[in-house]
């Protein structure tokens, strides 16, 4: 037996290799990405030969792991949950068709947001695609969970959803475990075409079939314990009682025990569709008052549907937005057990004081930032040195972090830089308008979903430039291997695949290749791609500004170091703040002048070439 | 046993992981049961970087503001930052000089709160001793000079020292050693 402090991530790899998964794919996103690295851990230290890969995007992560399932092995598919509306074209069908080996799907919700663009609720898509969900409250219970996740998933030839919260996945937790067996189940798809390749006729037969499949399931989480479970005391009447689900069903059994209280009973649904109707009336029946706390969304408050008797986020009891931390569940218990005639847990403000004095300090405000000697930093502020004034869209990663530089204005979604690029042009061209727009995409975004955009902006004759930023890597999830590069999840080499073949193949005639640590090259080369963006003859231009992560491959980003400083020329004009804000580039507030931080430089020398006095040179 | 909340915090790249880390180890090689909630992502490109870690038997990682034991920052700003999560009567460790810390601003929030503060160039002290990148264990070893929780001083620098690569150990045994000499002269 060995015992680790893993990362709930980790502790998930644990339940799916120990559950015999076979095949496991994913694309990484936070809070969902280390569990691949862990799955690949786990499956080499016990040579467990589980086929595992990074995919290309969510979609092709999920149909990979489908076919396994179909194949009669047990799959995995992880990701975001933002990742889960890049699969949901899947999603949606695969309940409906079923599978044979056990198809688990995580999709990790992100409240707060920490590192996301929305708060949406993975319960939610679960309803929508029909598929049973399991909301784990610890890294421990959603081990356990996606164990019996498995199971279930065969049992009813249906995928089954898990959906760990980043409290979960980022939680760590002191976990043991025991030698890992290798599953030796042979891929065996037999055909059978009216289901899985069924037209609309049987898709009907499939969705009746489904909805059968619920009300069983539906009765087995009505005793699922401990998963879903009450505590109700026979024949007692509670003036309040307290649904609840997922990471704040933790919370709340804390503060319960913490505060000594054992007066109001507790519905826990880590299971909560299929409905468990019976287990649910049976609580209300017992209950005056419900009192509804889950994350992020209404889920379960809307299933419990006796509006009168439920209090929660509809009632005003539950903040809508942001994360269910412990203070703010504190503060929702203190209210609801008021209005129901009981002693709240504590006469606490939640911090309230407290948070308003550490406010009241005027501490830096520390924002996210590009690390020093980032490439990006450098293209960006080329990007706007040459285009001061053009639309610049861009989408999620690292470089989503150029709206600090003035060098991002739209943020919609994966692929939305090139796709808001022609949306733009082709709204200003209708007003005979030609408006420059750069757009700009890292390496692993144009992969997952740039190249398809680029096709129909070619095809459609859409006029901008397209920036695509290179760094070797998945930089902002935590440092996973680009396909330009070829190396696999497990470090064996793939097929790297080259930039230039897949523009050149979309239909782009002008295509640049150019270092952006070179800022003055960098500029000119943009205006000439601007130019050609714009001339009637011209065409959409491309460049690719590859430069490896500065902390993904340090030496070669940096291959000479460069010392610099800051002479008395600075006049404390803020340009190298505001328009480059390198995060070691630092103002002294006595002297009015900026310095560099020596701890923070990392000696690229990019700034030599951007103070309008300038100021800053060689050491 | 009843549990026991850290919270720690810092900039990002001063190894608040690893120190989360050699409380975890040490905890763990004790039987204790640990859990800890981290930062990753966008959320730690920010500079401000927390982890909580709950020693006992808690269900869920995060530690609500006024129920901290201990708070642990490797800046000073980041100290100020997270004194809503101290509790009545909890302790603020943090690598500022002890002669201008804590900020004037706080004494009235400390005194109400019965909060005691203690502080030591820790990063400075690592950095002299050819350490730069040990802020953090040289912040655990100030901390384990006052004998508060239950990691002994010596259970904590043996962890340290299982967990120093080779060519490091050395360093950071001596960075620890120094910082827990300080602390212990505090007292």
């Amino acid at each position: 037996m060995k015992e680790e402090f893993l990362l709930g991530n980790g502790a998930m790899a644990l339940g799916i290799l120990e559950a015999g998964c076979q095949v496991m794919t994913s694309y990484p996103g936070t809070p969902s990405s280390e569990i691949l690295p862990e799955v690949v851990r786990f499956s080499k230290a016990f040579e467990l030969n589980t086929s595992i890969e990074w995919s290309i995007n969510e979609k092709v992560a999920f149909d990979n792991a489908f076919a396994a399932a179909i194949s009669g092995k047990r799959a995995c598919c992880c990701m975001k949950m933002v990742g889960l509306n890049v699969a949901a074209d899947s999603f949606m069908s695969s309940a409906y068709i079923g599978n044979i080996g056990g198809l688990v799907i995580i999709s990790c919700d992100d409240p707060g947001p920490h590192s996301s663009q929305t708060e949406q609720d993975s319960r939610l898509m679960a309803r929508l695609g029909k598929v049973p969900v399991l909301d784990p409250s610890s890294p421990e219970e959603a081990r356990e969970m996606i164990k019996f996740g498995f199971e279930l998933s065969e049992e009813f030839q249906v995928p089954v959803l898990v959906r760990p919260a980043i409290r979960v996945c980022h939680a760590r937790q002191n976990v043991k475990y025991d030698t890992l067996e290798k599953n030796l189940t042979k891929a065996d798809f037999i055909k059978e075409p009216t289901r899985w390749a069924s037209t609309p006729k049987f898709r009907f037969i499939q969705h009746k079939a489904l909805n059968k499949k619920h009300i069983k399931i539906s009765e087995k989480f009505n005793t699922l314990t401990p998963y879903n479970m009450h505590n109700l005391e026979k024949g007692k009447f509670y003036p309040l009682g307290i649904v609840t689900g997922g990471v704040p069903s933790s919370v709340v059994k804390d503060m319960f025990e913490e505060y000594d209280r054992n007066d109001i009973p507790l519905l826990k649904l880590g299971a909560p569709y299929p409905f468990p109707e019976k287990l649910a009336s049976e609580f209300m029946d017992a209950c005056e008052k419900v009192l509804v706390i889950e994350e992020t969304d209404t889920v379960i408050e809307y299933m419990l549907r006796d509006k009168n008797k439920t209090l929660g986020r509809l009632s005003g009891h539950v903040p809508m937005e942001g994360e269910l931390i412990p203070e703010k569940i504190e503060g929702v218990l203190n209210k609801a057990m008021s209005d129901c005639s009981l002693s709240p847990l504590s006469d606490s403000d939640c911090g309230a004081k407290a948070f308003e004095f550490a406010g009241s300090m005027e501490l830096p405000i520390r924002k996210p930032t590009l690390c020093p000697g980032c490439p990006h930093r450098a293209s960006f502020f080329s990007i706007r040195k040459a285009f001061p004034k053009a639309i610049f869209p861009s989408d999620i990663g690292c470089y989503t972090l150029g709206s600090n530089l003035g060098g991002v204005d739209t943020v919609l979604d994966m692929g939305a830089g090139i796709t808001m690029a022609s949306g733009f042009w082709n709204a200003y061209i209708q007003d005979d308008v030609k408006k420059p727009i750069i757009a700009t995409m890292g390496d692993s975004t144009f992969f997952h979903s740039g190249i398809t955009g680029l096709i129909n902006a070619v095809y459609n004759n859409s006029r901008f430039v397209l920036v695509i930023l290179d760094n070797y890597i998945t930089a902002m999830t935590g440092m996973q291997p680009a396909i330009t590069q070829g190396d696999r999840v497990d470090g064996s080499k793939g097929n790297a695949i080259a930039l230039e073949t897949i523009v050149k193949g979309c239909g782009i005639d002008y295509l640049k290749v150019i270092d952006p640590f070179d800022t003055k090259n960098m500029v000119k080369v943009i205006k000439d791609a601007g130019k050609h963006a714009l001339d009637p003859e011209g065409g959409i231009a491309v460049i690719i500004a590859r430069h490896a992560c500065v902390i993904g491959f340090k030496d070669q980003a940096i291959p000479e170091q460069i010392e610099v400083t800051v002479t008395d020329d600075c006049n404390d004009c803020g340009f190298c703040h505001t328009r480059f804000e390198c995060p070691a580039l630092v103002r002294n507030a006595e002297t009015e002048m900026t310095e560099i931080d020596p701890v923070l430089c990392v000696k690229c020398g990019v700034c030599l070439d951007i103070c309008p006095t300038g100021a800053i040179v060689k050491a | 046993m009843e549990t026991i909340n850290f919270v720690l915090s810092g900039l990002g790249g001063q190894g608040i992981l690893f120190m989360t880390k050699i409380f975890a180890t040490t905890a763990m090689n004790k039987g204790y049961n640990i859990l800890g909630a981290e930062t990753h992502g966008m959320a730690q490109r920010g500079g401000s970087v927390v982890s909580h870690l709950r020693i006992g038997d808690a269900r869920s990682s995060l530690i609500r503001a006024g129920a901290a034991d201990f708070l642990l920052s490797m800046d000073e700003s980041e100290a100020y930052r997270y004194l809503p999560y101290l509790k009545k009567g909890g302790k603020l460790f943090a690598n500022a000089p002890s002669t201008s810390f804590p900020h004037e601003k706080t004494a009235d929030f400390l005194k109400t709160n019965n909060i005691e503060a203690w502080a030591m160039e820790a990063g400075k002290t690592a950095m002299e001793l050819g350490g730069p990148r040990s802020t953090n264990l040289a912040l655990v070893a100030f901390f384990a000079a006052f004998g508060f929780g239950p990691l002994s001083a010596d259970d904590l620098r043996n962890t340290v020292d299982v967990m120093s690569p080779g060519p490091f150990k050395e360093t950071n045994l001596k960075i620890f050693d120094t910082c827990y000499e300080t602390g212990k002269s505090m007292i």
